[in-house]
């Protein structure tokens, strides 16, 4: 079994090292900026910030790609030793600058996965590079990586791939990120709606209906939003009194719930009671 | 105190025929239609609520701690001050700190600068704390001349200052801000002479991207935490009326806020490094929209003071900064609110910091 574990971090080490290559490019090309994904580079002065940047993406890129080509040679192999190696000394210099990172520059993520790496360097994020290091040390001297010989050995790597992909998970602050982008639509209080939708939605209402009569303009003296609601207000008469009629709209697509209060303009007194609104604002 | 009726008129144009009157009448007739009975009213002064026992009796939407003028005069134990309510004289506990471009004794104050104290207790006459003369500039560097002139361009709302940094202090501001070239952030405070911002102090690390590309906001699982935390930071009044109490908010409806002021032509080679803060999305925090006249409640994670401020302005230059506060512990990133210098003071922050990690509610 411990043989088990050792082969199987070579895939799992390949897998980090160029999920966060390919996470940074993503990053720099969005951006249109190297050094947009700083991260822990932040430590090193600006004139060697993008040249360090450049190097970690190639070193992780070429790591990435050597522990796949070198996948197939047994671990004592020149290419594989040395490739494995390097790994180890990358996650161990990871680690070193990460700690550094933490203590100096508390406010800055670890750009490891770009900008899903935007939390805090914690010391979650060092343990993962402490036990990737440990993992890539595994790895040195293993025999060649080869398909599960039994149905038995198969589901042993399964659970073991299992295991150690939690472990990562629970030590990936990225992991929440990445879950609310999968899952993500856009709140009301955060969606655009143009106010002429809004006005549109109002003048077809029930509420409208009921008070259009006592409205005195053709087009609102104010209108605001605050959150998921938008208010309309017209100066109207009612029962010879100049008054100001507010409506609120829930900012949503179809049918949305209106509301609607008289006030008197000099006396700010509300005339009829509206029911209490059980939406919040922002919701 | 100054109320919502202090507003200025540039922010928020749509049907703007009222004028400054109607942001202050939002909230009640906001409380109205939605049949909500406990939101703060701007206009009434000191409503408790029910901040931290230290400071004794706290106050919720007035001035309790802060006072702005101009110094008439100024020695070890009193300052005379002469403010929109006439001349004023305040004791000052044997503890005052004085700030005129770094500390000084309070005697060393001059005739004729502007000052914002804060009191040892609220609505007391013994002030603790005073700044004369400070300034700030926040924004976009769109020319530099020489090796410490800089232009900045702090957005549609605020307009341009000059940033003159001496040989003296160059060392200081560079560590935080290497790159002081067209294009790119700079937030700094220092002492305010007549055109330009004598800059002292970084006010916060300086953003690694160019103006114009700031990172793409995280992504809100179900809908904006309320409260938020972040970072409140303040600002010069500018065209605001010196003493106004409340923030300007970096997120105002787009469709009816200043947002729909179309940007001017480029007329000089510095505008074509001036960034519209409205067209680079919206910033590292996502806000919920909101509009001149809503009330907020915030809180100084730092102090614990909490109070209920309206949106006075258009803050959309806080979204271009994607920057924590680390004032007490480490903020959660981004700015939340780009305080008045009076609030700013008011909440418990100390105008040479720049920041406080802060806590708001929405609609209080």
């Amino acid at each position: 079994m411990l043989l088990a574990i050792r082969e199987l971090q070579i895939p799992v080490l390949a897998a980090m090292l160029i999920g966060g290559c390919a996470a940074k490019a993503w990053q720099a090309w969005r951006s249109r900026s190297v050094a947009a994904g700083m991260g822990a580079t932040g430590l090193f002065p600006l004139r060697l910030r993008r040249p360090v940047m450049i190097a970690t993406f190639v070193t992780e890129f070429g790591l990435g790609l050597g522990l796949v080509a070198t996948g197939g040679q047994a671990g004592t192999a020149l290419p594989a030793a040395s490739v494995r190696t390097a790994t180890a000394i990358f996650f161990l210099i990871a680690v070193g600058t990460l700690q550094e990172a933490r203590q100096r520059r508390p406010e800055v993520g670890c750009g490891c996965f770009g900008e899903l790496s935007e939390t805090p360097i914690g010391l979650r994020t060092v343990i993962r590079s402490g036990l990737l290091c440990v993992a890539a040390v595994a790895t040195i001297g293993t025999p060649r990586v080869r398909m599960p010989a039994s149905s038995t050995q198969a589901e042993l790597w399964l659970a073991l791939l299992a295991a150690e992909v939690t472990l990562m998970a629970f030590l990936s602050p990225e992991l929440g990120e990445i879950l609310v982008r999968l899952g993500y639509s856009e709140p009301c209080e955060l969606r655009r709606l143009p106010v002429g939708r809004t006005l549109a939605a109002l003048h077809t209402s029930s509420q409208w209906r009921r008070y259009a009569g006592q409205v005195t303009a053709p087009t609102p003296a104010d209108v605001w939003r605050e959150g998921c609601w938008r208010f309309v207000v017209y100066p109207g008469l009612a029962h010879g009194r100049r008054v100001d009629i507010v409506f609120a709209v829930y900012l949503q697509a179809r049918r949305p719930p209106i509301r609607a209060a008289v006030l008197d303009q000099a006396t700010n007194e509300v005339i009829g009671q509206p029911e209490p609104v059980s939406l919040p604002l922002s919701r | 105190m100054r109320h919502l009726a202090d507003i200025p008129r540039w922010c928020e144009d749509v049907t703007d025929s009222a004028g400054p009157v109607r942001f202050a009448r939002r909230s009640r007739l906001k409380a109205a239609v939605l049949g909500r009975r406990n939101e703060p009213d701007p206009s009434v002064p000191a409503a408790r609520d029910g901040g931290p026992a230290d400071y004794g009796a706290d106050y919720g939407t007035a001035l309790a701690y802060t006072v702005t003028g101009r110094i008439l005069d100024a020695s070890p134990q009193i300052l005379v001050l002469s403010t929109n309510q006439g001349e004023q004289r305040f004791p000052l506990s044997a503890a005052a700190k004085a700030w005129r471009g770094g500390p000084v004794s309070p005697a060393a104050l001059r005739h004729g600068d502007h000052a914002i104290v804060r009191r040892s207790l609220p609505g007391g006459p013994v002030v603790d704390r005073i700044w004369a003369e400070v300034g700030r500039v926040t924004g976009t560097i769109i020319e530099r001349e020489g090796p410490v002139t800089l232009l900045v361009d702090e957005g549609p709302a605020k307009g341009r200052k000059i940033v003159i940094i001496s040989a003296k202090t160059a060392g200081r501001i560079q560590v935080r801000f290497p790159r002081l070239e067209p294009g790119y952030l700079i937030d700094v405070i220092g002492l305010k002479h007549e055109g330009f911002l004598q800059a002292l102090i970084p006010a916060t690390s300086q953003p690694p991207y160019r103006a114009d590309r700031p990172p793409a906001p995280p992504l809100i699982s179900g809908h904006v935490p309320d409260p938020v935390s972040g970072t409140a930071v303040w600002h010069e009044p500018g065209e605001e009326p010196q003493g106004l109490f409340g923030l300007a908010y970096p997120a105002l409806d787009p469709e009816t806020s200043c947002e729909r002021v179309a940007a001017a032509p480029p007329s000089c080679s510095g505008d074509l490094h001036a960034v519209d803060p409205h067209a680079t999305g919206p910033g590292c925090v996502r806000l919920p929209y909101l509009s001149v006249g809503s009330m907020l409640r915030l809180r100084n994670d730092c102090t614990g003071r909490i109070r209920f401020l309206p949106v006075t302005g258009c803050g959309a230059t806080a979204r271009l900064f994607c920057d924590r506060c680390v004032t007490c512990g480490t903020s959660q990133k981004g700015r939340i609110a780009d305080l008045t210098m009076a609030a700013f003071v008011e909440l418990g922050g100390a105008l040479e910091t720049g920041c406080f990690n802060a806590t708001m509610t929405i609609g209080g």
